[in-house]
């Protein structure tokens, strides 16, 4: 590959982490919005997700982890607040990774990954919410979110599948 | 597109769940205790499965006399045995043991309240 055709590549791998990142964001919104009907909280879809393990999948961990930590560090100044921000990241950096490893490994399709991702979010934002509310009572609300997680995890992963081999290729 | 080992970490997180969720059940819940406020400051938690008697002594404003109240925790149940005060709601107002009852002494400001071992309600973000 020649020098001139690198940098293209990686122009375009840049434009595309921006519009990945701009597009969770938007997801990120829309589930800040339209709130699920459910009376409890911390239970949400996750559509964001969407975006993140296309990113893992199509592209590396660095730009799939620099695109969640963009659309986390976004929400939580327009509209999720501070908090809403460390939970959020707490939640984002356990499920990336998680579902970094899960892929690598070869053994698990994306409906997979997305489920352990969305157990790991939860389990992130309830590790996060014992330490900063010094509580360890919060973890009885733990089955709920495992729950909620793997459900909503699995919805995800059906459509990640779907959309990604609809989509063109990135080169 | 699914695969085996998705369906065995899906088996794997659906078991831990369900321990998850069980476990607790197994075990006895929070024993419940009750909290006694004396103006606002916080006198004591007692267990409500021992049973004792509890004297909240305390002087009055003026200084020159003492007003006592006497809780009493049987059976897993409290009550206001005697109250130095005039109206003796408090005594009359019987045992309490459920979670969230409270006993109440006004003249003499002292609040009983019967809660569950450090639970949380809700926790609000």
């Amino acid at each position: 590959m020649s020098s001139q055709a690198k940098t293209d590549s990686r122009t375009r791998l840049v434009a595309i982490s921006a519009m990945f990142a701009a597009l969770a964001l938007i997801f990120s919104y829309i589930e800040f919005l339209i709130p699920l009907p459910v009376p409890i909280p911390g239970i949400k879809l996750g559509l964001a997700n969407l975006v993140i393990l296309i990113a893992i999948v199509r592209m590396d961990f660095r730009h799939a982890f620099a695109i969640n930590a963009a659309r986390i560090l976004l929400a939580g100044l327009l509209f999720s607040g501070v908090f809403g921000m460390i939970y959020s990241f707490a939640g984002g950096v356990l499920s990336i990774v998680i579902m970094y490893l899960l892929y690598r490994t070869g053994l698990f399709s994306m409906v997979g990954v997305s489920m352990a991702g969305g157990v790991a979010h939860n389990l992130g934002q309830l590790l996060t919410a014992c330490v900063l509310l010094q509580n360890t009572a919060i973890l009885s609300y733990f089955p709920v979110l495992l729950f909620s997680g793997l459900i909503s995890g699995i919805a995800i992963g059906f459509l990640a599948y779907i959309i990604e081999k609809r989509l063109p290729s990135f080169s | 597109m699914i695969k085996k080992a998705d369906i065995i970490l899906f088996i794997i997180i659906l078991a831990v769940g369900l321990a998850v969720t069980v476990l607790p059940l197994t075990r006895t819940l929070n024993d419940p205790e009750v909290k006694v406020t004396v103006n606002g400051e916080t006198y004591g938690v007692y267990p409500l499965s021992e049973d004792r008697t509890v004297e909240i002594l305390q002087s009055t404003s003026d200084g020159t006399g003492t007003m006592k109240n006497v809780l009493v925790i049987r059976d897993g149940k409290c009550f206001m045995e005697s109250a130095s005060c005039h109206n003796q709601i408090c005594v009359n107002h019987g045992p309490i043991s459920g979670r969230g009852q409270v006993i109440v002494c006004l003249p003499n400001k002292v609040v009983c309240e019967i809660v569950g071992g450090g639970d949380v309600d809700v926790v609000s973000g």
